[in-house]
């Protein structure tokens, strides 16, 4: 409906993160992959602890180590030495490089330096790639999409376009947002092959970054989708996304190879899930698994339960856009009041909301969401929340106050179970505390 | 332009092991790690929690990077706040000054801090940004200092933005204060960012040896602390190489001698304090920090004894970036731990001399190349438990390596006497857990024995 910003010149408590982490994000999907940030050291060092505090695992991720001087002259001397050595040192499948806000404004091509280099040392049977992902545009969410649009891209570039592509209809390419946990990405495959699909997720953190124990150590990516698999996503029948920051990837497929696509703008709440199931079931001619059927119910039950808890609540929310309007559409279904929405960025999904949707940072969500009972943000809210009085619940990138958030499933009937139970608990302890403190106060 | 990084001075003060005539070693592109220059300005200046501190460019060096040091404050928190010009696009075009002035009044009129710190990055650097004329205009206006910090991320490593915050200092901070009158003459300590609250550890022996602390360059500080330091009578270095060129500085300008010592085991501990009140030539004092360290001592040798038993012959791999590695190693002799393999990628001679004098000849240097290297020498030294950064925390976790962290992140204090008992504790914790037994057997049907029926 409408987009909103707070008039302030300085950003105060930011939720937005640049965009090159969101790439290095889309990057840990993929098996043996590196992704080698084309700026100064910090611009790789800050992704990597982050991603590493979110994740509790290490993250892949290598920078061609720029100096004032190097930006000044000759930028691309540092990423070909960088090439270098990771080619030599890791062999790794897929190498990203993505382009920093530094090689942006000194303006280096890199793209055409990379074409020539791949020819030069005849580089096949990898992938590499680059992308433009300066930092003053956009936020994790749409570095992370426009990772995977170049790396489609490239994957077209070499096999896609030879006419004669036989097409599997019984499978499907998922392409998982930025917004999804591990444990969702998991969910959101299982349910698809539920229907007797076969599913390729393209990223796929859900076997990389959802904590398996027995791999050791290794400099490059462990889990995540393998790039022949990645490469074999291009016979799908049919792609899912699921985030509209999803669409422009799957619209390249489609664009390229005529591959149908759906999106799935939210994946959170019983509407979402019946959608996605309804919809399955109807290109699968399959019957919805009995499960899914009796999770529903435990849903639907649970929400009965819970719904004394939520009457008269209020929430504030501040994510990213995708997620924000996931999480809205789950709360609309609580009957709570949603007393701020902020976004990092505007993106269409948020602009064309039924709610008023702010663009802001921590600072707007303490300011409008003034007097909610709950918070939902990621980690950096924590101290929002508190002035606020409010329950604080994190979601997002990055939460390092909870363990195992990155294993916490959102979608699906067993999702929204989950989080609506998790945001009931928090009321009521709230709760409790209060009656606590004023008994004590008397 | 004019490059900010200026090859002589900071060979030494980036803690370069290369010759005096040459910068620290450039970092290897493909093969880098650690942070930027900017990132070591803050590290330096963020714990002075009552100013605001304000990142001057596009959003991610600041969205990046805020709330994840862990240093704590007693009191005002507003320099845990993030504050960002989130410059976008046309920012950059036409220039991100008119924002960065408007932030800075923003600010000013919002939340009233005693200071703004104002911090350059990449981009603002390289398109020229004139903070310093911004900064200067605004203070004068404003009324309160603005301080502009020059150290982008592309000129250098950590270490450089340490010392390039202390320059800030120098420059803007530093002498413009004068103390309250009650304040007895006392120490500065310098380097020591109070992570997991260890100055306060510290701040009580130093109390109840009756030495006063003058200013806190930066732990827990509070900018008005830092105008009066060359009010000091000593200045201690905390193990910073980068923060010894302040110190120097402080001697040459106002006379203030100096020690860099570390609180990093009880010999280490007694030895800085001892420093502290022979420096401050003060016999008394001297006297009650004989008392206090021969107590504390005898109490912590009492209060190690049944961890000591278990850790006597363990052996650990210490990965700390090389800054403070003698000064655990220490720490770690004193609890029976052997050192068998050291990170000296980022150390001095120096340093390299005071490890050398603490470890064992067939000890391992470890002088560069990230986690598969230090690995490898836990693997050869047979070591029981890595002690690093928590960058290599789950490295360490996936090869099933008990782990303890000592960098900026972490949440334990481990300095002075307790801090000693706490690392001890911690080790021992760490070692005795039952998820390497279980982590190391398999499941059951892994187990090749025949079910017997
Ligand atoms: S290297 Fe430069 S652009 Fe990157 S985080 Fe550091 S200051 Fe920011």
């Amino acid at each position: 409906m409408t987009v909103n910003r707070r008039n302030k010149p300085a950003s105060v408590n930011p939720i937005k993160i640049g965009q090159s982490l969101g790439a290095v994000l889309a990057l840990q999907g993929c098996y043996r992959a590196m992704p080698l940030i084309h700026g100064s050291q910090g611009c790789s060092a800050f992704p990597k602890a982050l991603l590493t505090r979110h994740f509790r695992e290490p993250i892949a991720v290598q920078t061609s180590a720029l100096q004032e001087m190097d930006v000044i002259f000759d930028a691309n001397r540092n990423l070909e030495e960088a090439l270098n050595i990771v080619l030599s040192k890791h062999r790794p499948d897929i190498i990203g490089i993505i382009g920093t806000e530094l090689t942006d404004v000194a303006g280096v091509d890199y793209a055409t330096m990379l074409k020539s280099y791949k020819r030069e040392r005849n580089m096949r049977g990898g992938l590499a790639f680059s992308v433009v992902l300066p930092d003053f545009r956009g936020s994790l969410e749409s570095g992370f999409s426009a990772t995977v649009e170049a790396m489609i891209d490239e994957m077209i570039q070499q096999v896609g376009h030879r006419g004669s592509r036989t097409v599997n209809t019984r499978q499907i390419t998922l392409l998982p947002g930025s917004f999804l946990t591990p444990a969702d990405v998991m969910e959101l495959k299982e349910m698809i092959s539920a229907f007797g699909f076969e599913v390729i997720a393209v990223p796929d953190i859900s076997t990389s970054l959802s904590g398996h124990l027995l791999t050791g150590f290794s400099p490059l990516t462990r889990g995540g989708v393998p790039l022949d698999s990645m490469l074999q996503s291009l016979q799908s029948g049919l792609t899912i996304a699921v985030g509209a920051s999803m669409e422009r990837p799957a619209r390249r497929l489609h664009n390229a190879l005529g591959t149908p696509y759906k999106v799935f703008s939210g994946a959170m709440g019983l509407k979402a899930s019946d959608e996605m199931l309804h919809f399955l079931h109807q290109i699968s001619g399959e019957p919805v698994p009995l499960r899914y059927c009796w999770q529903r119910e435990n849903l639907l039950d649970s929400m009965l339960d819970a719904h004394f808890q939520f009457a008269g609540m209020s929430v504030v929310s501040a994510l990213e856009p995708d997620h924000l309007y996931s999480i809205s559409a789950w709360l609309e279904e609580l009957g709570v009041e949603q007393k701020a929405l902020i976004a990092s960025y505007e993106t269409p999904v948020v602009a064309g909301m039924e709610r008023e949707v702010w663009i802001g940072d921590m600072d707007d969500a303490e300011v409008l969401g003034k007097g909610a009972d709950l918070w939902i943000s990621n980690s950096h809210g924590i101290a929002g929340a508190q002035r606020v009085g409010a329950a604080f619940m994190p979601a997002g990138f990055p939460v390092w106050n909870e363990l195992g958030a990155y294993m916490s499933v959102s979608v699906g009937y067993r999702g929204a179970m989950e989080w609506s139970n998790k945001a009931g608990n928090l009321l009521m302890q709230r709760e409790a505390k209060h009656r606590e403190s004023s008994v004590r106060h008397r | 332009m004019d490059p900010i990084r200026k090859d002589e001075f900071d060979s030494e003060a980036c803690g370069s092991k290369a010759p005096k005539s040459k910068p620290c070693p450039r970092p290897k592109p493909g093969e880098a790690a650690g942070g930027c220059s900017f990132d070591g300005a803050q590290i330096t200046l963020l714990p002075i929690m009552d100013a605001a501190h304000l990142v001057h460019g596009p959003i991610a060096c600041a969205g990046n990077s805020w709330e994840s040091r862990g240093t704590l404050s007693s009191g005002p928190s507003l320099s845990q706040y993030g504050f960002a010009t989130d410059l976008n696009d046309s920012d950059i075009i036409f220039g991100g000054e008119k924002k960065l002035k408007e932030s800075i009044d923003y600010i000013a009129g919002r939340f009233a801090p005693p200071a703004i710190f104002v911090y350059s990055t990449c981009v603002t650097a390289l398109i020229g940004e004139d903070m310093d004329a911004v900064c200067k205009e605004a203070g004068d206006r404003l009324g309160i200092p603005v301080i502009p910090v020059n150290s982008p991320g592309f000129v250098g490593s950590k270490n450089l933005g340490n010392r390039l915050a202390g320059d800030a200092l120098l420059q803007y901070v530093i002498g413009t204060g004068e103390p309250e009158p009650e304040l007895p003459p006392g120490v500065n300590l310098i380097g020591e960012y109070n992570i997991a609250g260890e100055m306060w550890d510290i701040e009580k022996l130093m109390n109840s040896a009756g030495i006063a602390v003058t200013s806190r360059i930066t732990g827990d500080a509070r900018y008005k602390e830092i105008t009066w330091a060359h009010r000091a009578k000593v200045n201690m270095v905390v193990c910073s190489r980068a923060l010894l060129g302040l110190a120097k500085e402080m001697e040459s300008r106002y006379g203030i001698p100096y020690f860099e010592g570390s609180f990093y085991g009880a010999k280490e501990t007694t030895y800085s304090l001892r420093q502290m009140a022979y420096l401050m030539n003060d016999r008394d004092m001297e006297r009650r920090v004989d008392r206090l360290t021969e107590r504390e001592e005898s109490r912590l040798i009492q209060d190690l004894r049944p961890y000591r038993k278990i850790l006597k012959g363990k052996k650990a791999v210490l990965y700390t970036g090389g800054v403070k590695s003698w000064s655990v190693i220490s720490a770690l002799k004193e609890l029976g731990v052997q050192v068998v393999g050291v990170g000296t990628n980022k150390s001095t001679e120096d340093d390299v001399r005071r490890i050398a004098d603490r470890v064992g000849d067939d000890t391992e240097y470890i002088p560069e190349g990230g986690a598969t290297r230090i690995l490898k020498t836990v693997r050869e030294r047979k070591a029981d438990i890595m002690i690093a950064g928590g960058r290599n925390m789950y490295v360490a976790m996936k090869e099933q390596i008990p782990f303890i962290d000592i960098n900026q992140e972490r949440h334990k204090a481990y300095a002075g006497y307790e801090g000693l008992l706490r690392l001890a504790k911690e080790l021992t914790y760490s070692l005795a857990n039952p998820i390497w037994k279980l982590a190391a057997s398999p499941a059951p049907w892994d187990k090749e024995v025949p079910y017997d029926r």
